[in-house]
C-alpha cells in the first residue's frame, strides 16, 4: 500500500496550546499519511491529542491553539498555510468532519434537510434548491434513514441519537468528499446503534471509496472498522500498523498494555502484569520516551532520548528503543498471572440472598395531589424479580432507557413509587423511602455513580468527602477519622498526599477511587455500582475493575453492577439480568447468559458489542433494528424489534419464563430449543431478506 | 488541573504574592484600598479625632472649613470632620452587620427551601414575593414603626429592619443555587446516606453557594450605607447626636448654601464608601465567577 501516493499527509506537526500563561506542547513531531480509500484509525486515551489531530486535518486551529511547525499536505497544498477563503473550499467539500455529538452538531432551530441543502448550495455542488433537495433525500437514503422525505422536514430534536448521527454523516457525504474525519462518532450512542452506524460506514466505504480518518478510544470499534491503526500517547504517535498486525503483534509496550486492558466477551480473564500502571502525568514527562515512567522495560536511554517511529515489520512502525528486546505480546500474555477472573459462585447454594426482589414495580410521578386526582404514576420498571447473594455480583445490562439505574435508585429508596416485594437480608423492607429507613440499612447499602465529576462535591476536600459517612454512621471525627480516611485511601490504592486535595485536582480514575472509598467508609454489605466504569479510559477502567474485584474478595461485599458494557460484565459478574424497557428478559449465571440459548435481545446485544479482535466479524445489522421504546404497548416489550418474533402472540400475551436451568430463565414465547443457535440462522436470513 | 485553582487561594507556591495581586481586577484593588482606609479610620478615629463627636460649641455654628475645623462646623458648632470620622465606625457596623445577618438568614432559608421543595418551598417563595413587592424604604419604615418606641432609634432595630428587607432577595438567590445543586449526584449520595436536610445544606450545598452568597453580601453591603443613611435622614434611624452620616445630612440640610461643607462632607464620605464597596464586590464577583469550578 505504501507505494501509493498518500491522500493527505501530516508532516512533522507540532501543536501548542496556551495554558496557564505559556504555550504547552500537545502534539509533538506527528507525521502520518492517509491513503485513498483506507480507513485510518487513531486510538489513544483521553487527552492524548486525537481531536487536535483531527482539527489539523481540517486546517483548523481552535482558540488558544497554534501550529508551531509542520505541514498538512493535501492536493499539493499545505492546509495550515491556506487562506481562510481557500480553506473553505476544501472543508466540507473535499474533507468533511463528523463530530462526536450529533445533538450539538445539528442546529436545533432548522429542519435537518435544509441543513444538508445549505452545505450543497454553499459549495455550489448543486445548482438549484430543488436539485439540492433531491440530492439530500438521496443522501438520506444512502445512510439508510427510513422514509427520507419525512426526515427531511424534521427538526433535530424529533430524531433519535442514531438518526441524528446518520443525518450528520449524510451531511459529511454531501459533496462526495475524498476524506471524512470521524471524531468519536459512536461514543454517545448505545451499542446496538453503534453497531448499525459502524455497519453503515463500512458499506459507504465499499460503495463510494472515500478515505476515513476514524478517531476513537474504543479498541473494539477500530478493530471492526479500520484498515490501519495509529496509536497515540501524550501527543506522539507510538505505533502504526495494519489492523491485523497491530492486534496480533503489538510492539510498543503501551499498545500491548492497551490491548491487554480491554475486556473481551470471549475471553473474560485478563493478565495482570500487562495492565498499564499509573496514569499519564503531563507535567512530569521525560524528554525521551513519554511512556517511559509507566513502562516495565524502560532504560536510561528511554528517559533521555526520544525514539522516532522506526520500521519493525512490514508496514509496521513503532517508536520504542527496546522493541526488539521486549517479548512478543502472545508470550507476555501467556506468562503473566491472571488479574481478573470471574470467580466461581462465592455463595453456597443454601445461602440466604442479601437482596431478594419479587415482582417489583417502580415508577415516577404521581405525588399525593396527583394520586388524589386518580392519576397513575409512570411505570418505568415492571415486574422484575432477582436475588443478590452475599459476596457476589449481580449485573444488570441493557440499553439506555431500559431502567437499570431506576432499579438501583429504588433499592436505595430514592424513587417515589415502589410496589412489590424487596427484602434486605430477608427481614428489612427495601420498598420504603430513604427517610424511613433504619440507620443500619442506610449504612449497609451504598451507591457509586457513573460520573465521579458529579458525585463528588467540587468544594469539598477528599478528607471531608470520605469522612462524611464516618461522622454519620460511626460518629468518628477528628484524629480517629483522619486515621480511617487514610486507611481507606490505602484500600483504594491512593497515598496520603490525596488527603487535602480537591476533586478537580484529580484524574477521572482517581476521582472514582475516592467515590469508592467514600462508599467503603460506611462498611457496606451491598454496593450499587451505576455504570461506574463508563466515564473512564480503558487502562483506568481495567485498574478500577481489578480494585472492585479485590475489594469483593477481601470484604465479601455484594455488588449490584449496572452497565451497558457486556465485556466488563462478563469479567466481573456472577449473575446477570438483562433488562429491556423495564422488564427482565433473561436472568442467570454469567456463563449461562453469555452462552446459548439466549433471549433474542441478549443475542442482539452480544452481536452488537464490538470485540477488539479483527477476526471476530460482526454480523450485518444494516437495516434499522429500531430503538428501545420505553413504554411499548405490546405484551412482550421487545416484540417490535424482535428478529425472531413468533407472531401476534408476542404482542398480545405476556411471554412465559422458559426455565433453562435452576438458575437460568428466559422470558420468551419460543421454547428453549427454538432459542438455541439455530435461531442465529433465522436471524441472518431475516437480515438478508431485508437487505434485498 | 491546577489552572483552575483560584488566584485568591493562598497557597504555599513559590510564586510571589505580587504576581497574584497583579492578576486581580484593578477595580477590586481600588475598591479594596478605599475600604481599608475606611476600616483604619473606623478603628482609630477615637484616638486622633480632634474633638469628641457630640461636643458642641467647638466653634461658631456653620463655620466654613479652616485649619481648625477641616470640614467646618454644624448648627451647634460641632466639628464636622470629627463627626464624619467618628461616624465611620457606626455606619460600617450598621451596614455590615445588617447585611451579614440578612445573608445568613437568606442563605439558610433559600438553600433549605430549594432543597426541600414542595409546599414548603412554595410557602417561602410566596412570602418572599410579597416582601419584595413592597419598596425597600416603605418596608423598613413599617418594621421600625411597628416596633414601638422603646426599641426605636436603637442600633438593634435598624440592623433588624435592614436585614429583614434584604433577606428575601438573598433567599431567592440562594434558592436558585440550591435548585441547581440538588440534582447533582453528590447530593443524591448524601440523601441516600440518610443525611438530614440541615446537614445537606451545611455540608453539601453551602460550599457551592459561598461564591454566590459572598457576591450577594457585597452588593447588598454596598447599598446598605445609603439605605441606613436614608433612614437617618427621614428621622427613623439612630437618634441624635449620634454622628451617623444620613442623620448629619438631614441636620445640616438647611445650610446647603451658607455652609455646604457640613452637608457635603458626610455625603461625600457616604458616596466614597459605597463606591469603594461596589468596586470591591464587582471585582470579587469577577474573580469568583472565574474560579467557580465547572462542576460547581
Amino acid at each position: 500500500m505504501n507505494h501509493q501516493k498518500p491522500l493527505i499527509e501530516i508532516n512533522n506537526l507540532n501543536v501548542e496550546y496556551w495554558q496557564q500563561g505559556r504555550w504547552v506542547q500537545v502534539i509533538e513531531r506527528l507525521s502520518l499519511q492517509v491513503f485513498p480509500a483506507e480507513t485510518f484509525g487513531l486510538v489513544g486515551e483521553s487527552g492524548c491529542g486525537k481531536s487536535t489531530t483531527a482539527n489539523a486535518l481540517l486546517g483548523f486551529a481552535p482558540r488558544g491553539a497554534r501550529y508551531s511547525s509542520g505541514e498538512v499536505w493535501f492536493e499539493g497544498q499545505d492546509l495550515l498555510r491556506l487562506k481562510p477563503s481557500a480553506l473553505q473550499k476544501v472543508r466540507g467539500r473535499k474533507i468533511s468532519l463528523v463530530p462526536q455529538n450529533p445533538t450539538t452538531a445539528l442546529s436545533p432551530g432548522m429542519k435537518v434537510g435544509n441543513q444538508v441543502v445549505e452545505v450543497l448550495l454553499n459549495h455550489a455542488f448543486s445548482r438549484s434548491k430543488e436539485e439540492a433537495r433531491q440530492r439530500t433525500i438521496e443522501l438520506f437514503r444512502r445512510v439508510s434513514l427510513k422514509s427520507p422525505e419525512a426526515i427531511f422536514n424534521k427538526y433535530p430534536h424529533q430524531l433519535s441519537g442514531g438518526q441524528q448521527q446518520r443525518v450528520v454523516i449524510a451531511m459529511a457525504l454531501a459533496c462526495d468528499p475524498q476524506l471524512i474525519v470521524l471524531d468519536e462518532p459512536t461514543t454517545g450512542l448505545d451499542v446496538t446503534t453503534q453497531a448499525q452506524i459502524l455497519d453503515l460506514l463500512r458499506d459507504l466505504r465499499s460503495q463510494y471509496g472515500m478515505a476515513m480518518f476514524y478517531i476513537t478510544h474504543n479498541l473494539g470499534v477500530v478493530a471492526q472498522i479500520c484498515t490501519r491503526i495509529g496509536v497515540m500517547y501524550a501527543g506522539r504517535l507510538v505505533e502504526v500498523a495494519p489492523t491485523r498486525t497491530l492486534f496480533a503483534k503489538p510492539t510498543h509496550p503501551y499498545t500491548q498494555g492497551l490491548i491487554a486492558s480491554v475486556p473481551r466477551i470471549s475471553a473474560p480473564s485478563r493478565r495482570q502484569s500487562l495492565l498499564l500502571k499509573g496514569i499519564l502525568r503531563r507535567p512530569d514527562l521525560p524528554p525521551g520516551c513519554q511512556f517511559a515512567p509507566r513502562c516495565d522495560f524502560a532504560e536510561e536511554q528511554c528517559f533521555s532520548q526520544a525514539q522516532q517511529l522506526i520500521e519493525v515489520g512490514p508496514a509496521h512502525q513503532a517508536a520504542c528503543w527496546r522493541w526488539a528486546d521486549i517479548p512478543a505480546f502472545k508470550e507476555r500474555l501467556a506468562l503473566s498471572p491472571i488479574a481478573i477472573e470471574p470467580s466461581l459462585s462465592a455463595s453456597k447454594p443454601n445461602d440466604q440472598p442479601i437482596v431478594e426482589v419479587k415482582h417489583l414495580q417502580i415508577g415516577y410521578g404521581a405525588n399525593r395531589r396527583e394520586r388524589f386526582l386518580k392519576r397513575k404514576p409512570t411505570i418505568i420498571v415492571d415486574d422484575i424479580s432477582f436475588e443478590v447473594y452475599p459476596g457476589e455480583t449481580l449485573a444488570l445490562v441493557g440499553e439506555s432507557g431500559s431502567g437499570k439505574t431506576t432499579v438501583a435508585r429504588a433499592l436505595n429508596g430514592l424513587t417515589p413509587y415502589v410496589r412489590g416485594e424487596a427484602k434486605y437480608a430477608g427481614r428489612h423492607d427495601l420498598t420504603i423511602a430513604v427517610d424511613q429507613r433504619s440507620e443500619e440499612i442506610l449504612r449497609s447499602i451504598q451507591l457509586i455513580f457513573q460520573n465521579p465529576d458529579a458525585s463528588l462535591n467540587p468544594r469539598q476536600r477528599v478528607s471531608k468527602i470520605i469522612s462524611r459517612p464516618l461522622a454519620k454512621f460511626f460518629k468518628v471525627t477528628g484524629e480517629a477519622a483522619r486515621e480511617r480516611v487514610e486507611r481507606l485511601l490505602q484500600d483504594v490504592r491512593l497515598d496520603q498526599s490525596y488527603y487535602n486535595r480537591y476533586p478537580d485536582e484529580l484524574s477521572g480514575g482517581e476521582r472514582q477511587r475516592i467515590a469508592i472509598a467514600r462508599a467503603l467508609a460506611a462498611e457496606p454489605d451491598l454496593l450499587l455500582c451505576d455504570e461506574v466504569l463508563s466515564a473512564l479510559d480503558v487502562s483506568v477502567q481495567a485498574n478500577v475493575l481489578e480494585l472492585l474485584v479485590e475489594l469483593q474478595s477481601k470484604r465479601g461485599i455484594s455488588y449490584l453492577f449496572i452497565s451497558h458494557d457486556l465485556a466488563v460484565v462478563r469479567s466481573i459478574a456472577h449473575h446477570v439480568g438483562v433488562l429491556y424497557a423495564g422488564t427482565l428478559c433473561e436472568f442467570g449465571k454469567v456463563e449461562e447468559v453469555f452462552n446459548p440459548p439466549y433471549h433474542p435481545y441478549t443475542d442482539m446485544l452480544l452481536k452488537a458489542a464490538p470485540e477488539p479482535d479483527p477476526d471476530h466479524v460482526m454480523p450485518h445489522t444494516r437495516t434499522d433494528i429500531g430503538l428501545l421504546d420505553q413504554s411499548p404497548n405490546t405484551a412482550c416489550p421487545f416484540a417490535p424489534r424482535c428478529p425472531v418474533k413468533v407472531g401476534e402472540i408476542c404482542e398480545q400475551i405476556t411471554p412465559p419464563w422458559q426455565i433453562a436451568s435452576q438458575s437460568h430463565r428466559i422470558r420468551c414465547h419460543l421454547t428453549l430449543d427454538e432459542l438455541l443457535p439455530r435461531q442465529n440462522k433465522d436471524y441472518e436470513l431475516k437480515i438478508k431478506e431485508s437487505i434485498e | 488541573m491546577s489552572s483552575r485553582v483560584s488566584s485568591l487561594q493562598i497557597t504555599q507556591q513559590t510564586e510571589g504574592f505580587n504576581v497574584r495581586l497583579k492578576r486581580l481586577p484593578p477595580t477590586m484593588i481600588i475598591g479594596g484600598v478605599i475600604l481599608i482606609i475606611f476600616l483604619v479610620i473606623a478603628f482609630t478615629a477615637q484616638v486622633w479625632a480632634p474633638y469628641p463627636a457630640a461636643k458642641t460649641g467647638t466653634g461658631r455654628p456653620f463655620e466654613n472649613p479652616s485649619s481648625k475645623h477641616l470640614f467646618g462646623t454644624d448648627q451647634l458648632g460641632r466639628d464636622v470632620f470629627s463627626r464624619v470620622m467618628l461616624g465611620t465606625r457606626i455606619v460600617l457596623t450598621l451596614s455590615l452587620s445588617s447585611t451579614l445577618l440578612a445573608t445568613i438568614l437568606g442563605g439558610l432559608l433559600g438553600l433549605s427551601s430549594g432543597l426541600i421543595g414542595g409546599w414548603f418551598d412554595q410557602l417561602i417563595m410566596r412570602l418572599v414575593d410579597i416582601m419584595i413587592s413592597i419598596p425597600f424604604l416603605v418596608l423598613a419604615l413599617l418594621i421600625i414603626a411597628s416596633a414601638g418606641p422603646e426599641l426605636s432609634g436603637g442600633y438593634f432595630l435598624i440592623i433588624l429592619a435592614v436585614a429583614i428587607v434584604y433577606t428575601p432577595r438573598i433567599t431567592r438567590m440562594a434558592r436558585s443555587v440550591a435548585i441547581d445543586l440538588k440534582t447533582r449526584d453528590f447530593v443524591t449520595v448524601a440523601r441516600a446516606r440518610g443525611e438530614s436536610t440541615l446537614s445537606i445544606v451545611w455540608h453539601e450545598l453551602l460550599p457551592g453557594a459561598t461564591s454566590v452568597l459572598l457576591v450577594e453580601f457585597g452588593v447588598r453591603a454596598g447599598y446598605a450605607p445609603i439605605f441606613i443613611g436614608s433612614l437617618g435622614f427621614l428621622g427613623f434611624g439612630v437618634r441624635p447626636p449620634t454622628p451617623e452620616w444620613g442623620l448629619m445630612i438631614s441636620e445640616n440640610r438647611s445650610a446647603i448654601v451658607s455652609a455646604p461643607a457640613a452637608l457635603f462632607s458626610p455625603g461625600l464620605a457616604l458616596a466614597l464608601l459605597v463606591v469603594g464597596l461596589n468596586l470591591f464586590t464587582d471585582g470579587l464577583a469577577r474573580v469568583l465567577g472565574r474560579t467557580v469550578r465547572p462542576g460547581a
